[in-house]
């Protein structure tokens, strides 16, 4: 569905992506993980369009600069880090936004009914007649992911949606809900590609996850095969250890040095 | 909240009609005959009415009703445009130099074009100065916003610093072409600092009606983008809103606006700053509903403060930028404090 092969991307002499390979199929829910500086950030922006490379990056076999900008706007969606942007407008006009690539003047109901489901799913419902401006950071970044989340409401079928560091300033409940509602959105057969940084929160819910260190990729698997002790210690120069998940049941990393800190214990 | 766009415009419609009707009867010159009477005699040429009447009427009241109303709306809809491209209330076409631009070109065609005025018709000659005028602010809109804008952010500072400075060398020109200019066009240079809708014809307004018109087809309609953009160009253009594009457009057509409106009227100012801060404080900063209200109650501003210049101190008039920059200054100064954290 998505794919592009040997992209680069370099600033002012400084190479951020070396020669990476990316392609992912419909119904997935991808993750990229990596370290600070890794490239995850240019790499979904370069995926999404808002970035350009010189690799060809096809999207529903299509290339991606050929793509109508409106066209593309109903197929793909991405969330971004609002930093500090003042918006002075009603919650609910900022969410009404997502639904901008269907309507010329007046929204329809479809657009008020979508517009009103993405804000019960990301918890801002009872937010919506408030200025965004007083919102707190976490209020204003899920008012965001309603808006990217009511752009994709539509009957097309196998839509993608970038998620940059959708988690950051969200507690612990609205971090899972928005991760179980991505979940359900892959499950119609649609795909996303987040960028995340907690490696448990990934190894639940991701399909595969893209592990990245200096603009290379490391690994592309599912979280069983990518997270093991040998590679997350490397990657991430740290050291720590993995068991089972009693939850999930799926990898759990935890991150310290076990020997020094028995060795305190005693 | 879109559904009641229409109901405001009406509103607004009907309150530009009645003022309209209200300014026709004021002033010195009191008609004999009634409207209608008036009216029927431009069609038919056996009527009663005097022709100080319809002189009156048509030339003199009329005329500068219908460039109030015209002016008012491009000046307000101007600043509404800019505001959304800089994504900062401030950012109105006489703050950022755009207006002093426009005049300053506008001067220069007029010291010029006194040589060739008799020699042309009437329209060319006011097409050449609007043309000027319109070249000015075209420059200026470009300067500025290279100057103040990097990676789609505008640094606010920026933008008023090179408006003043783009002001102050508008200002040693103009105050160089006074100098040396010969009465007839000091007469003419004059009026430009304080502004004033005493020069109106009919001829002025045709090509006024015919810029806004052309700028309208494509300004008007931008209140959804405008809104898109302040998410940032990146997310606008996720949204499919063509960002460049707009941008471009925003350029062009503010610069016509603004270049024909300080050709015909010279430098009113304050006008694209206070309707959209009024607007703003009932309806936030949604441009779908700011920007076609901007149109219609920039005019009725217009007339007002033109009505009021022209009978305050009757049968003498005072400027109208004067006015505007009474309402307009403290205007600026609420502004400042409201947003003395983000600025």
């Amino acid at each position: 569905m998505l794919k592009g092969q040997n992209i680069s991307y370099s600033h002012k002499e400084f190479e951020i992506l070396k020669a990476i390979d990316f392609s992912v199929a419909f119904g997935k829910l991808i993750v990229i993980v990596g370290p600070n500086g890794a490239g995850k950030s240019t790499l979904l922006s370069i995926l999404s369009n808002e970035l350009e490379s010189t690799a060809d990056i096809l999207f529903k076999e299509k290339d991606l600069k050929k793509w109508k900008i409106d066209e593309l706007s109903t197929h793909k969606a991405k969330f971004s880090q609002q930093y500090n942007t003042d918006i002075p407008l009603f919650v609910h006009d900022v969410v009404l936004m997502g639904r901008y690539p269907y309507f010329e003047n007046k929204p329809s109901s479809t657009d008020l009914e979508a517009v009103e489901k993405a804000m019960h799913q990301t918890d801002v419902f009872h937010l919506k007649n408030r200025d965004y401006n007083t919102l707190s950071g976490g209020e204003k970044q899920r008012v965001h992911l309603a808006r990217v989340l009511t752009q994709l409401k539509n009957d097309i079928q196998n839509k993608l949606i970038f998620l940059d560091e959708p988690l950051n300033n969200l507690d612990v409940l609205h971090q899972h809900r928005i991760l179980e509602t991505i979940k359900e959105f892959t499950a119609k057969g649609n795909t996303a590609i987040v960028v995340l940084h907690d490696l448990n929160l990934t190894a639940q819910f991701a399909d595969k996850v893209f592990l990245m260190k200096n603009g290379k990729v490391k690994a592309y698997d599912v979280p069983e095969k990518v997270f093991t002790q040998k590679i997350v210690s490397e990657i991430y120069d740290f050291p720590c250890m993995i068991c089972e998940n009693p939850v999930y049941k799926k990898p759990m990393i935890v991150f310290g040095n076990a020997r020094k800190h028995e060795a305190e214990l005693v | 909240m879109q559904n009641k766009l229409s109901i405001y415009l009406i509103i607004s419609f009907l309150l530009l009609f009645l003022l309209a009707i209200f300014s026709l009867y004021m002033g010195v010159y009191e008609f004999e005959s009634s409207f209608w009477e008036i009216i029927k005699s431009f069609f038919s040429s056996e009527t009663a009415v005097s022709e100080t009447d319809k002189f009156v009427f048509s030339d003199l009241r009329l005329s500068r009703i219908v460039m109030a109303v015209l002016i008012g709306s491009a000046l307000a809809v101007s600043g509404a445009c800019l505001q959304g491209m800089f994504k900062n209330p401030l950012a109105s076409p006489d703050l950022i130099g755009i207006t002093s631009g426009a005049s300053l070109f506008a001067a220069i065609a007029i010291v010029l074009g006194s040589f060739i005025k008799p020699h042309i018709p009437e329209v060319f000659h006011f097409s050449f100065l609007s043309i000027s005028a319109f070249v000015g602010a075209f420059i200026t809109m470009s300067v500025v916003y290279k100057i103040s804008t990097t990676g789609g952010k505008t640094n606010v500072m920026m933008m008023l610093l090179s408006g003043v400075a783009i002001t102050a060398l508008g200002f040693a020109v103009m105050g160089l072409l006074i100098y040396i200019s010969k009465d007839e066009q000091l007469r003419d240079l004059t009026f430009w600092n304080l502004g004033s809708l005493g020069g109106a014809t009919w001829t002025k307004n045709l090509i006024l009606f015919c810029v806004i018109i052309l700028s309208y087809f494509f300004l008007i309609g931008k209140g959804k983008t405008l809104n898109a953009m302040m998410l940032g160009e990146k997310d606008a253009t996720h949204l499919g809103i063509p960002v460049e594009k707009t941008k471009k457009q925003i350029v062009l057509f503010t610069a016509l606006l603004v270049g024909a409106s300080v050709a015909f009227s010279g430098t009113i100012g304050f006008v694209g700053l206070i309707i959209p801060y009024i607007l703003r404080l009932i309806f936030k900063s949604n441009y779908y509903i700011i920007l076609p209200l901007s149109a219609v109650l920039g005019s009725v501003l217009l007339l007002g403060a033109d009505t009021i210049s022209r009978t305050v101190v009757a049968p003498s008039e005072i400027p109208i930028g004067i006015l505007t920059a009474f309402m307009g200054a403290p205007i600026f100064i609420m502004i400042l404090l409201k947003h003395r954290k983000s600025l």
